[in-house]
């Protein structure tokens, strides 16, 4: 019964890892009707973007002065503003030139895109690895040659805590995120004119909402959403390494089309089966986890083969 | 023409003639050059190792330019293969078509070294392997093209074994690995030593070389009620299950395993993760030589920002290997003479005497035991983890 409550609870970690990110393709495809491919990259870029933006506030002294969780949410707002901007960036040069062309088009261009975000972070990303290092506890300085080594994540989350506690926190976070999300869809004019798009575009022109303005709000809220995820990666994993963001976006655009593409609710549906598969084959199968990865993409073939619009997504009909 | 452009195009001519003469004698005086390869990991997870490596090995070598003892530069061509099977090929491929390249040495790991061998083989330009140790890459058929001066997955697996299961008893085992081959043959290895001894390890696991999730593995290590964990593999699946299981609440056990593990990024996770961790490292305990001292002097003051790592020393001793090797080749070495000096060489170094066996194999065996004591690497034997020591192992 111990292994079962602590798979479950590692289960529904991993799940919420996945969940946003899968959210993020969900925002995206059901306002542009385009697999943004690179969601799992931006997301990695968020978790480095905060371990930067961490060292240069510690070298100015910000934990100083701001109380801790304050500076923890301006580190997290940086790093959303750097996801957002990797957004509006793959909108402007990878969706936004491929509109009229075949749907082909803007999938391998967010794939290209999200290359070119894992060697940005692999080339440019050099932070004063000792500050990092002895934010764990004063260890021996550790010296990192550049992005592409495995950096360690600053302890932002209740640094101090139980392991237990920073897991709560992790899953709360999510469901914070999540009732946010669910709010701003459904009670916001906003929120309801990204839904009007991803259900009926033409008809959404028609009505006289703004595509272009949904569209480019869209990928700043998505880009947040990223950031966020970003930092619980971080902090669940601790060591993140520059191309963790592929893995991350493979499992998260799986979640979302298991879960329903075009549906929020379908993403967290799907994040949370695929790393309970993972998970429990992991525990339950001898020798199971080097093929926990390949049980949780044969869950997504069957649904892509038995279920294509998701557990909860909408059936998509074609008038003719 | 004018006497004032007749002017001109004298003073023009003047400037060619002396720019031809002026260049032609530079190319009489310029240094002739023999080139050598170096490939390995220099980012990527395994970076600390590789970059620590790659700084050992171009000492060396700037130190024999330095002694003016050959009539030829030394010049290196350097590969980062990233840890990753097609970049060490396109590497090996960048390096066996440079013109004047007598020989390399290469890999840390051992998937990239054994994609890479049947370039340098086809080309039939010597590779010394510095730091890979699946076993298999040195045999009677890569021989007399591939030799190796480290020791193999086998060779390291012994003296841990004797160690954790004759010396310290330890009977209850979990072991995991990862499905690379470097993991692969740690694996067998130490699963073979187990055998021998007629243990059968409580679960064993292995988990593809990418996994950042071990919760699952530390779930079921805690079921097996085992009190050691075996783990053959790098520093990325080593330290992140050593950190599951402290943060899983399983601190009461011996955690070890092989020489991957042993690099600063392990630290990272902590040093109350890290602590208590025990590996094998292949050579001698460097501060305990006088030659061993000086090297370590001669890289701290170099100020790289990568500390010596397990195979830091191997590198340098396989760039004097190709050194001793190019010294005895004479003013002109050419690939196939290095082949011949490299396998029949006999080199001392910081690492001892290094020959090579029928099948191109070190057989200057050496390892010794590190555990990680307040956040940094120890020798065992200088740690308060020694027999006797302040401080214990868990699981007895």
């Amino acid at each position: 019964m111990d292994m079962f409550f602590g798979l479950a609870v590692s289960a529904i970690l991993l799940g919420c890892t996945y969940t946003l990110v899968a959210i993020g393709f969900s925002l995206f495809f059901g306002v542009m009707d385009v697999v943004v491919f690179c969601c799992g990259d931006i997301a990695i870029f968020g978790s480095f973007a905060i371990m930067g933006a961490y060292v240069a506030s510690q070298s100015a002294g910000l934990f100083g002065i701001l109380p801790f969780w304050v500076c923890v949410i301006l580190l997290i707002l940086i790093g959303a503003v750097f996801c957002a901007a990797w957004g509006l960036i793959t909108h402007q040069f990878s969706i936004k030139p491929f509109r009229n062309s075949s749907e082909l088009m803007p999938l391998l261009s967010t794939i290209a895109m999200g290359t070119v975000i894992k060697e940005v972070l692999g080339l440019l990303f050099k932070p004063a690895v000792n500050t990092i290092s002895t934010a764990f506890g004063g260890e021996s300085a550790v010296t990192v040659v550049s992005g592409r080594n495995p950096q360690g994540f600053p302890p932002l989350l209740l640094p101090g805590g139980t392991t237990n506690a920073r897991y709560l926190i992790i899953i709360a976070i999510t469901a914070a995120i999540l009732l946010l999300l669910f709010l701003f869809l459904n009670k916001t004019k906003m929120g309801m004119s990204m839904q009007a798009i991803s259900q009926n575009k033409e008809l959404s022109l028609m009505t006289g909402i703004n595509v272009s303005r949904v569209i480019i709000i869209t990928f700043l809220i998505g880009g947040v959403m990223l950031a966020i995820s970003g930092f619980l990666v971080g902090s669940y994993q601790k060591l993140m390494s520059f191309d963790d963001g592929a893995m991350y976006g493979a499992k998260g655009f799986s979640a979302a089309v298991v879960g329903g593409l075009r549906n929020t609710w379908g993403a967290v549906v799907g994040g949370m089966l695929l790393a309970f598969v993972e998970v429990f084959v992991s525990g339950y199968i001898p020798r199971g986890t080097a093929y926990s990865s390949i049980m949780a993409f044969v869950v997504v073939v069957i649904f892509i083969v038995f279920k294509p619009d998701g557990i909860i997504g909408d059936k998509s009909v074609e008038k003719v | 023409m004018s006497g004032r452009s007749k002017l001109l195009c004298a003073f023009l001519f003047s400037l060619l003639a002396a720019g031809m003469f002026i260049g032609g004698f530079c190319a009489e005086a310029a240094e002739p050059v023999v080139k050598i390869g170096f490939l390995g990991p220099i980012t990527g997870s395994d970076a600390a190792e590789g970059a620590a490596a790659r700084n050992a090995f171009m000492l060396a070598i700037s130190e024999a330019n330095k002694s003016g003892e050959f009539p030829f530069k030394i010049e290196v061509k350097e590969v980062d293969d990233q840890s990753t099977e097609n970049v060490a090929v396109a590497g090996a491929q960048e390096i066996v078509s440079e013109s004047d390249i007598v020989a390399a040495s290469g890999f840390w790991n051992s998937g990239p070294a054994a994609a890479s061998i049947p370039v340098f083989k086809e080309a039939e330009i010597p590779l010394l392997i510095w730091g890979a140790i699946r076993e298999s890459l040195t045999n009677a058929e890569n021989v007399p093209y591939i030799t190796r001066s480290a020791p193999t997955d086998k060779q390291e697996n012994i003296p841990l074994a004797v160690k954790v299961l004759d010396e310290m008893g330890y009977k209850d085992w979990f072991i995991v690995s990862d499905v690379g081959s470097y993991g692969d043959g740690n694996f067998n290895a130490f699963k073979a030593e187990l055998a021998a001894r007629n243990i059968t390890p409580m679960g064993e696991e292995r988990v593809p070389e990418d996994t950042t999730d071990l919760n699952a593995v530390v779930q079921k290590i805690k079921a097996s009620g085992a009190k050691a964990v075996y783990c053959g593999s790098t520093v990325a699946i080593g330290s992140q299950l050593k950190r599951q299981l402290f943060e899983g609440g399983v601190t009461g056990i011996l955690y070890c395993g092989i020489s991957g593990m042993k690099t600063e990024d392990f630290l990272k996770i902590g040093a109350e993760s890290a602590e208590g961790t025990l590996v094998v490292s292949p050579g001698v305990i460097l501060e305990d030589t006088t030659e061993g001292n000086n090297f370590i002097k001669l890289y701290n003051s170099q100020g790289y920002s990568e500390p010596i790592g397990a195979f830091t020393p191997y590198a340098y001793e396989a760039a004097l290997i190709l050194i001793n090797s190019l010294r005895a080749c004479g003013e002109k070495p050419t690939a196939e003479a290095m082949t011949k000096a490299i396998l029949s060489g006999k080199t001392t170094g910081i690492m001892g005497t290094t020959t090579f066996n029928s099948i191109g194999q070190t057989e200057n065996v050496a390892a010794y035991l590190n555990v990680v004591q307040d956040g940094a690497w120890i020798p065992l034997e200088k740690s308060e983890y020694k027999e006797g020591g302040k401080r214990a192992f868990g699981g007895k």
